[in-house]
């Protein structure tokens, strides 16, 4: 029974290839986005799943709400490290570590500096108490008790020492910042499942006592937070996150200094679930150079995958109905021979079932090559291998399943209610089935068609919009070069800055901090007192020399400039001026704004710009000069207007980054552009704009195929009449307004639906900024009438050809 | 007694007004009679063997079939009874297309849910019967007519029928093929099978040992032999 029922449905579908095709590309389409998606909401939430008691497992936070608005810090202050082990009850393990940067470490042994090492942590042998790792040398217990003492992963052992094997590793010593040493007390394998916790090197908590950050890390003051120190708990079995909490609360109550109160800040302490970690927007977790695991946009990515599986199961049973009379004799003379409903239903689920396997199969390679071709999109971890596991497995064959039964069920059972003494003589009940259900079908596929090709317009207009609106300061042309770190002295970059004007194809030079848009900003408090009140105000503190202004185009609106770069005068922007309640740019200047308690002159008021992407608004910010520079140097960005682009800009960057290397042997040059920076600052829309780009075109793909599908069919059986028709005269463009008309009206119907939905779904998304492009009208316009036109030239596609046939032909045939 | 049909009503409304396709109907059919209904195009010869069949309904009157009263049966019941008991032959022949000669007649016994090996000896059987295994793996296209009617005639005959119910089976058939599926029936009929035939053609009805005329529904007596 079962091998006749593969065998008529393999039959059916090579003999129907055009509609197989169709059927199989909508449901594989589908079934691969279900299948990557699939993927990377597997690896993302599978992240630290195997600590042992993990659901006890906590971070400690701090929040902070202070008038400027509310601040979350995934740090402690150090002093919690002892006090949740000697004033807090119910804690059964904790682990303090302090996230060190460093600027090189290399092995004594080796001549190869690594600059910028990461994943290095301070910590203590309670942290590989909480956390298991499977020790190939050393012991968890003794390897991290005395200062400078480190334990290395495999992997970190192999980058300092490839040349040894894992037992000469031990007792080897590494050098961090030229002057701190460490002796290799312990070897752990690098955690073999996915894991937040990426860390490589391990350094005894002892060793902080001989670096430069000892008093942020071993500190005994409460009044310091650092998002360094992170401090992870279990709880014992028997007590509750809630009972720590309020330990913890009372705990924050305690430790209120005065500082707090003159600010009127408020802090408490706070636990975060291990499981909350990966997903963490607000905490920050280690590794940077990962893309935010998002669950907004895993959500999104999942109902972008439904829908897409619902098209195709929608082309599926449109498809399949709508042939229902040719396939009315077969179910006929089944249906005399003796086969039940039953039978003729599980027949048809069975057809679909082997298309969705075909579909299903496709899919899988399909989504091999997904996975490279959204190489940027999808996290670095997320490949092929991922495929074999029992959970892809589970959800290839659910998904198969599901889809067999969505578009299976339905066409199944119309067909197998034909009753067999009118399907064998062809005169279908047709005034049961107008095909009220297809149309439904067809016009909620092209709703959400349509909802995604508006929604692309919308959003490529929005970032149009941001990355060709004026921010109030030059951005083409303006290049920035950012200089070593850690040369803490400006001699060299004052030589630098000389050098690079002496070229003749720079038109502006400026030294200074960051560029006035940046993703990295210090803030002070501001205070400004009259005699009745004070007003305090977190200001953003721009660098720059006399120059900055110029090639920024930033203009003053009065006041003047500071006398010279290391004077401690500032320039305000017009909303810090406001928010000290000036309301004339002349009241402010000559007045004075005290900055970390020492009084500072506001010497001149600069015009507004945009000081990050548009997300955000304009917040108030004062511009100075090299004020701590015999500390360190705030002057360590050298910022240029290039001439003419058409004297060419590349002879020019190589003659700078000879200057450079001259002057910085050995580091690296990096050179940035402005626009690009401010680009990057729409990182995430330009993502959500490609992600809906191939959700557009999929959908639009699935959605016309149907069509095509469903025209091809009719049209078919309107072979006579239009031969007819065509007989009396009718034109081409009459024949193929009459195909088309039918679906055209199903169209707009779908447009007609789509507009609130895109327009309420768009504006919402429109409220995260600041800086909003319009909803024009046009975009409504364009979308449909552009769905319009590729549902017209589809059809025309098959109609234009029946409509051409010799109608002699036709008319015979029938 | 095979069947009894008691009273048989079947209308349809059309303006409101009955239009009755079989209009008291009474027939009783013995086991190895061999009849022919005859009658113009829509005097109810189609729906008369439809009824017979089980595929139609009717809204009044008794059928017995068996001693079984099939007008009270459900649905179930009654494709169990003519899965058992019916074979049907039709003018358009109604293979499927798409399975080929072998599995045409083999499908009635998947039905039957009879096992694999026992499906082989049948379907041999039938084929080497009818001269036909060497078309056994060829597609009803790949046939003519009187071939594509024969395997049909199998397809009815695979499942041991008691009664097999022929609707105007030569009717698509030149006359020579028309004879010989003719000479089947009767040989078939000798073998101890019941058939019913609809027919346009005295000479074809003439196989029958009993013929019922049908005009506008209605049985008309006066040939009745």
């Amino acid at each position: 029974m079962i091998r006749n029922y593969i065998k008529i449905a393999w039959r059916n579908i090579w003999n129907n290839k055009l509609f197989s095709a169709i059927n199989i590309i909508s449901l594989a389409i589908g079934l691969s986005a279900a299948f990557v998606i699939g993927l990377m909401v597997y690896y993302e939430f599978t992240f630290d799943t195997f600590h042992q008691n993990g659901d006890r497992m906590y971070r400690v936070v701090s929040d902070f709400e202070t008038p400027q608005g509310d601040m979350k810090n995934g740090g402690v202050t150090p002093p919690m490290r002892l006090a949740v082990r000697e004033e807090l009850t119910g804690i059964e393990q904790s682990a303090y570590f302090f996230n060190w940067w460093i600027s090189e470490s290399k092995a004594a042994s080796s001549e190869q500096i690594f600059k910028d090492p990461e994943k290095i942590i301070l910590t203590q042998a309670s942290y590989f108490g909480l956390f298991q790792y499977k020790w190939i040398a050393g012991s968890k217990e003794t390897a991290l008790q005395k200062p400078n003492q480190v334990v290395l992963t495999r992997k970190r052992a192999l980058e300092y020492f490839p040349n040894l094997p894992l037992t000469a590793v031990m007792g080897q010593t590494i050098e961090y910042n030229a002057d701190i040493q460490a002796v290799v007390s312990g070897i752990v394998e690098d955690f073999d499942k996915r894991s937040d916790f990426f860390f490589d090197e391990f350094v005894s908590l002892e060793t902080a006592k001989q670096t430069e950050s000892k008093d942020q890390i071993l500190s005994d003051s409460w009044g310091m937070t650092n998002n360094a120190s992170q401090l992870y708990i279990k709880i014992s079995e028997h007590s509750t996150a809630a009972q720590i909490k309020s330990q913890l609360l009372a705990l924050s109550e305690q430790h209120v200094d005065a500082d707090m109160i003159k600010y009127n800040n408020k802090r408490t302490f706070n636990l975060q679930p291990l499981a909350d970690l990966h997903f963490d927007q607000e905490y920050g977790v280690y590794d940077y150079s990962r893309p935010e695991a998002n669950k907004n946009i895993l959500i999104s990515l999942i109902f972008i995958a439904i829908f897409l599986l619902l098209l195709g199961s929608i082309n599926f049973i449109n498809l399949n109905t709508a042939q229902a009379t040719q396939r009315a004799k077969e179910i006929g003379i089944r249906k005399t021979l003796g086969s039940s409903k039953i039978q003729l239903i599980v027949q048809f689920l069975g057809e679909t079932f082997l298309l969705t396997l075909l579909a299903a199969l496709s899919s899988v390679i399909l989504s091999i090559l997904a996975l490279k071709v959204f190489d940027d999109f999808i996290p670095n971890g997320v490949d092929a291998t991922l495929m074999v596991s029992p959970w892809f497995a589970g959800l290839v064959l659910g998904l198969i399943t599901i889809l067999t039964f969505l578009s299976g069920f339905y066409p199944g059972l119309v067909l197998s209610r034909f009753k067999p003494s009118r399907a064998l003589k062809g005169e279908l009940i047709r005034s049961e089935n107008k095909g009220s259900l297809r149309k439904v079908l067809t016009v909620s596929q092209f709703v959400i068609a349509q909802v995604f090709v508006t929604a692309t317009l919308l959003v490529s207009k929005q970032i149009y919009f941001m990355m060709h609106s004026d921010l109030g300061f030059r951005t083409d042309a303006v290049a920035y070069l950012q200089t070593p770190w850690e040369d803490q002295k400006v001699d060299k970059r004052l030589v630098l800055e000389q050098e690079i004007t002496n070229l003749p194809g720079v038109s502006r030079i400026s030294l200074g901090g960051m560029p006035p848009a940046s993703h990295n900003m210090a803030t002070r408090m501001g205070i400004y007192k009259t005699e009745n009140q004070e007003v305090i105000q977190e200001l953003q503190v721009l660098n720059g020399d006399g120059d900055y202004l110029d090639v920024y185009n930033i203009d003053i609106l009065a006041g003047r400039k500071p006398l010279n770069d290391t004077i401690e005068e500032y320039i305000i922007n017009e909303t810090g001026m406001q928010a000290f309640g000036f309301h004339n740019p002349e009241d402010i200047v000559g007045k004075y704004i005290e900055l970390n308690s020492n009084k500072r002159l506001i010497v001149g008021v600069m015009k507004d710009f945009k000081q990050r992407s548009l997300k955000t608004g304009i917040v108030p910010l004062v511009l100075t000069g090299d004020t701590g520079r015999e500390r360190r140097t705030n002057f360590r960005t050298v910022h240029l207007v290039l001439g003419d682009k058409a004297s060419g800009w590349s002879g020019t960057l190589a003659q700078i980054e000879q200057v450079y290397k001259k002057i910085y042997p050995g580091e690296d040059f990096k050179m940035t552009f402005l626009d690009q920076t401010i680009a990057n600052f729409y990182e995430q829309e330009q993502r959500i704009a490609s992600l809906l780009n191939w959700a557009t075109g999929l959908s639009v793909l699935i959605s016309c195929l149907g069509l095509l599908g469903l025209v091809i069919h009719t049209t078919e059986r309107r072979n006579k009449e239009i031969g007819i028709r065509k007989v009396l005269g009718a034109s081409l463009v009459q024949l193929n307004l009459l195909l088309c008309r039918d679906f055209l009206k199903l169209v707009l119907l779908a447009y007609l639906i789509s507009v609130p939905l895109a327009w309420w779904g768009l504006h919402n998304w429109l409220q995260d900024y600041t800086y909003k492009t319009e909803m024009s009208w046009w975009i409504f316009a364009l979308s449909g009438i552009g769905m319009v036109v590729l549902a017209l030239a589809i059809m025309s596609f098959k109609t234009l050809r029946t409509a051409l046939r010799n109608p002699v032909e036709s008319l015979r045939t029938e | 007694m095979l069947l009894q049909l008691n009273h048989i009503y079947k209308w349809v409304k059309q303006g409101g007004k009955r239009v009755f396709l079989l209009n008291d109907i009474s027939l009783d059919v013995e086991e190895g009679e061999f009849i022919s209904i005859m009658g113009p195009s829509g005097s109810g010869k189609s729906t008369l063997l439809n009824v017979i069949g089980m595929l139609d309904e009717f809204q009044e009157g008794e059928y017995m079939f068996l001693d079984e009263s099939v007008h009270t049966l459900k649905e179930k019941h009654r494709s169990k009874l003519y899965k058992e008991y019916i074979g049907f032959v039709f003018q358009a022949y109604h293979l499927i297309d798409e399975l080929t000669v072998y599995e045409n007649i083999e499908t009635p016994l998947l039905y039957k849910n009879i096992k694999s090996s026992e499906r082989k000896a049948l379907v041999a059987d039938m084929l080497d019967r009818f001269n036909i295994v060497g078309k056994k793996d060829l597609f009803p296209a790949q046939l003519s007519g009187g071939q594509q009617q024969l395997v049909g005639i199998a397809r009815a005959l695979i499942a041991k029928p008691k009664l097999i119910l022929a609707d105007e089976p030569t009717g698509n058939l030149n006359s020579k093929q028309g004879e010989e599926i003719m000479e089947l029936f009767k040989e078939l009929n000798q073998e101890g099978v019941t058939i019913i035939q609809a027919t346009h053609s005295e000479s074809n009805a003439a196989y029958g040992n009993r013929i019922i005329h049908l005009l506008d529904g209605s049985k008309q007596h006066q040939a009745s032999n």
